[in-house]
């Protein structure tokens, strides 16, 4: 359980602390306070990234050099410090060697938020990350095979673009790197997929209260095979100057009734299918870990239907620890009865009333 | 006018904060320091560093470290003439050396290919290892560069262009650090040992 926060130079904040509780914690402010940047920063003690930017160096405050977000765990304080060039990761003052001894001791974290939607309805990106976050949480491989998938996908473009004629003996040398890395990602990804699907389809049924069978189907774009799949893309690679096929395109469909759900369901049907990835993945975390993940919700319940809001209260993980944003307390104080409640404005985090 | 430090320490100063992982503020802490030794202390390091610059240059052949009385690799003659270890820099070569488990020759490439970085391999030694192997008596070449993404490339990329000679080409083992257990390897590394590992029974 997570019993004390403190973020440094984040985003709007020069300083700030809370203590959430042991069930739900809200944060309660107008829009642009700060409240979203209050659980990105659990989020990044817990995970080491942010659902909002690839980039932490977003998370520096304008005009510092270096943030830092320290969390107390279980009894243990993890701390985050990051500058742009240098990161430092303690756990109880001690240094961790590897991202990977420090998010061992960690918790999982689900976060949800208004922008969830676009899991069904946008476009692939948005869903591989939602995959990366799953996968880099459940399985330790996953990250480091990400990073040097990336790494070798960074290269390889790179000398596509370079040269007028492509340097495949150069190029080739990557393509190797890449399809190992791929392989791994593949595999991991269609594994993940595969267990999600019955989480998230319970979820289905609970929130829309019906039949509504949902279907999750793993979309690999050459990943198991990759050197062999892009020895078929020569003209193509030479002609687009990209790398044509591989992890980096990967995608996931979602049916509902065996109907692609981007296209055929509802507006409410949609709402409920991301609420259902999104709580699946809780189940899914607990189921695999053992230990009910950590809740992170930024401001959902606005759009919501007071009934998919029951709903949705029902289907969380009943031993999460919930820390919530919003910007109304009338419905969630009568629902959830918070423990405890902060006001946050303009970059001040004050318990509230 | 402001105070500053008399010219040739300032000049110290500089010079000192161009070593790597140095910044002002120690290149500064190092000059006061070296200004407090005892007599000759600066007369010995500096009659050591023209020494350096003078006798040690990377040995044409190898890429080691070579002085005025030839290469202690190339030259030793109990040295297996068969076998030739790729490396990415010379300062690899004493960590294998150490091992004992590497008898022949060495050829370090002087960095890895890194596109990024505008590093090519027209800017590694790959040339001179092209003109060693095809004039000597190489039988078998390891390709020990390292096993991260650009060490990989590297290796892969030599992998190709010796494939027409008449080498054997081998790669360094990817896999679990010896001594530690199952949970000290970090868990691509134990991905890639499982990926990599060997046949132990005798039918193979
Ligand atoms: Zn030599």
């Amino acid at each position: 359980m997570l019993t004390h926060l403190k973020l440094r130079h984040l985003r709007c904040f020069e300083v700030a602390a809370c203590q959430p509780g042991n069930g739900t914690t809200v944060f309660l402010g107008e829009n642009a306070q700060g409240k979203t940047s209050i659980l990105e920063a659990v989020c990044v003690a817990m995970r080491l990234q942010s659902p909002r930017t690839a980039n932490l160096a977003d998370l520096i405050r304008f005009g510092e050099k270096e943030f830092a977000v320290s969390a107390t765990l279980a009894g243990q304080e993890l701390l985050f410090g990051y500058s742009g060039n240098r990161r430092r990761m303690t756990i109880d003052s001690e240094t961790m060697r590897s991202s990977g001894d420090y998010l061992r001791q960690s918790a999982l974290v689900v976060w949800m938020s208004n922008d969830d939607m676009a899991l069904v309805r946008g476009g692939s990106e948005g869903r591989r990350r939602f995959l990366d976050f799953l996968g880099s949480q459940l399985h330790p491989p996953y990250r480091p095979a990400l990073r040097d998938y990336e790494r070798a996908l960074r290269a390889r473009n790179f000398l596509l673009k370079r040269d007028a004629y492509p340097r495949w003996d150069q190029i080739d040398a990557y393509t190797r790197v890449l399809a190992e890395h791929a392989a791994i990602l593949t595999r991991l990804r269609r594994e993940l997929v595969a267990r999600l699907e019955p989480f998230a389809a319970e979820v289905q049924a609970e929130v829309s209260g019906r039949a509504e069978p949902l279907g999750l189907v793993y979309e690999a774009a050459g990943g198991d095979r990759l050197e062999e799949v892009l020895a078929g893309f020569r003209d193509e690679e030479s002609r687009k100057r990209g790398t044509a096929a591989g992890p980096h395109r990967d995608d996931f469909g979602i049916t509902l009734h065996g109907m692609a759900a981007s296209r055929f369901a509802s507006e409410g049907q949609q709402r409920t299918t991301a609420l259902a990835l999104k709580i699946g993945q809780a189940r899914l975390f607990l189921a695999e870990s053992r230990r009910p993940p950590l809740l992170l919700l930024d401001d959902i319940f606005g759009e919501l239907d007071p009934g998919r809001r029951n709903a949705l209260m029902a289907a969380l993980p009943v031993h999460s620890q919930k820390l919530i944003t919003t910007t109304h307390l009338d419905w969630l104080r009568d629902h959830l009865q918070p423990e405890s409640v902060y006001e946050v404005t303009r970059g001040m985090v004050a318990p509230g009333t | 006018m402001n105070l500053e430090y008399p010219t040739a320490l300032q000049s110290l100063i500089l010079h000192l904060k161009r070593l790597p992982g140095i910044g002002s503020r120690s290149a500064e802490r190092m000059s006061l320091w070296l200004l407090q030794q005892p007599v000759g202390t600066l007369a010995a390091l500096s009659e050591v560093l023209v020494q350096v610059e003078q006798e040690i240059k990377p040995c044409a052949s190898c890429g080691f470290f070579a002085t005025r009385e030839g290469c202690a690799i190339c030259q030793a003659p109990d040295r297996d003439p068969r076998l030739l270890c790729i490396v990415e820099q010379p300062t690899d070569i004493l960590p294998i050396e150490r091992t004992g488990a590497f008898r022949g020759h060495y050829h370090a490439l002087g960095g890895r290919l890194a596109p990024l970085d505008n590093v090519g391999p027209e800017d590694l030694r790959i040339g001179e290892l092209m003109d060693r192997i095809r004039t000597g008596e190489f039988e078998e070449v390891v390709l020990a560069t390292g096993a991260d993404v650009a060490g990989e490339a590297t290796a892969n990329y030599l992998a190709e262009i010796l494939r027409s000679s008449n080498v054997r080409l081998t790669r360094l083992a990817q896999g679990m650090p010896v001594g530690g257990g199952l949970d000290t390897a970090d868990s691509l590394t134990l991905h890639r040992a499982f990926q990599h590992r060997r046949n132990l029974s005798h039918d193979a």
